[in-house]
């Protein structure tokens, strides 16, 4: 293991612990102000939902800049192919869907 | 589709906290539990049913990841490689599970839950890799330290290919079924690739956030994910795998994996069933 492993591993916790904390929050805020107030904004669940999903491709686009930053192409490389995936699986969906 | 009521979203979030304590305390995620629960127990279809436990699955692996973070448990650049295949194989297991007929996926989703119930009960006792700590573990191996034992822990990977070809296949089940897929990975790991049990396992809740993800980005632009039922799981989920964590240690596991392989048996003949129905 490299030396700027273990700063990645500790830069990956802080950003996964920030971006359930903040999603958690959302969602049980959200879902309390839906039923309190009939007809209440679903703004902050949507935001949950959001910040939810898009915390593990945040840490994927985190080890992409961190690997290049170390000169590691082949998992620079490893990284952004993930995050390639994950971003045309999204949008095939979209086209997928409007077909439907 | 049932309406998430207030009542509603309080029975999914204690169904979440069971089935979250449940997965915690078997080490295979919840979402073996909260599927049927929300398929077969309240009545969402089951592709509604997945998309919520996947957002449960996200929500667990950040979790997990975070808690576990600087102890080199996980071994994070072989989890980045196998997560080209696993994010690969979630995406077009997303984009297909929507021409599966729901009675395809209940017989599917049986199977798999009957051969987890199996594994869960040969494997009542781990397989132990052998490591030496003079190893070089290589670019992909890793080192790290064993509470249990004290000794550091070195291991090298061995058959790459095999461990790409579980992290596909596992990605393409956990899409379709809603689960994480740490129940294909973890064995292949730790019983084909070299990788200690509990490095398999940390490495394995490390990359489901991704698989995950892969598959509930689909369910989202497609309408099937319901944020309010999805909020009640995920903090039900979150509630009961970390109440089943301060426990566990006092509860004697090898019953305990015995009773909950029952359980899955049970879930799995009558997931089967009513994919026949």
């Amino acid at each position: 293991m490299k030396t700027g492993d273990a700063n990645l591993e500790r830069l990956i916790g802080r950003v996964l612990r920030v971006g359930v904390t903040a999603s958690s929050v959302c969602l049980a805020v959200g879902l309390l102000a839906l039923f309190s107030w009939p007809g209440a904004s679903s703004g902050l669940l949507q935001a949950g939902i959001l910040i939810l999903i898009l915390t593990p491709t945040a840490r994927v686009v985190l080890s992409i800049v961190e690997y290049a930053a170390a000169r590691d192409w082949k998992f620079t490389l490893l990284a952004s192919i993930v995050l390639l995936e994950l971003v045309g699986g999204a949008l095939a969906a979209v086209v997928f869907h409007r077909r439907l | 589709m049932p309406v998430v009521t207030p009542l509603l979203a309080l029975i999914i979030f204690t169904a979440g906290a069971a089935a979250g304590s449940l997965g915690a305390l078997l080490g295979i995620g919840g979402g073996v539990f909260l599927v049927p629960l929300l398929n077969l127990g309240l009545g969402f279809p089951i592709g509604v049913a997945a998309a919520i436990s996947l957002a449960t699955v996200i929500a667990t692996s950040s979790t997990v990841t975070a808690a576990k973070a600087g102890k080199h448990l996980m071994n994070f650049r072989f989890g980045m490689m196998l997560e080209v295949a696993t994010a690969a194989g979630s995406v077009l297991g997303g984009l297909t599970v929507q021409l599966i007929a729901q009675s395809h996926l209940q017989q599917l989703f049986g199977i798999v839950t009957g051969l987890v119930a199996l594994l869960t009960v040969s494997r009542v006792n781990r397989r132990n890799v052998i490591t030496d700590a003079g190893l070089d573990p290589g670019i992909l191996g890793g080192r790290f330290h064993d509470d249990e034992t004290g000794a550091t822990v070195v291991y090298q990977i061995k058959r790459v290919p095999l461990a790409l070809g579980a992290s596909f296949i596992a990605g393409n089940v956990s899409s379709l079924l809603g689960i994480g897929g740490g129940v294909i990975k973890v064995p292949v790991l730790n019983g084909w690739c070299g990788m200690p049990l509990r490095a398999a396992a940390a490495t394995s809740a490390f990359m489901i956030g991704v698989t995950a993800t892969g598959g509930v980005i689909i369910y989202y632009v497609t309408g099937q994910l319901l944020p309010a039922a999805a909020a009640a799981a995920v903090l039900g989920v979150q509630l009961g795998s970390w109440g089943a964590l301060h426990v566990s240690r006092r509860l004697p596991v090898k019953a305990l994996k015995l009773l909950l392989a029952a359980v899955l048996a049970i879930v799995a003949v009558l997931m089967f069933i009513r994919g026949l129905q």
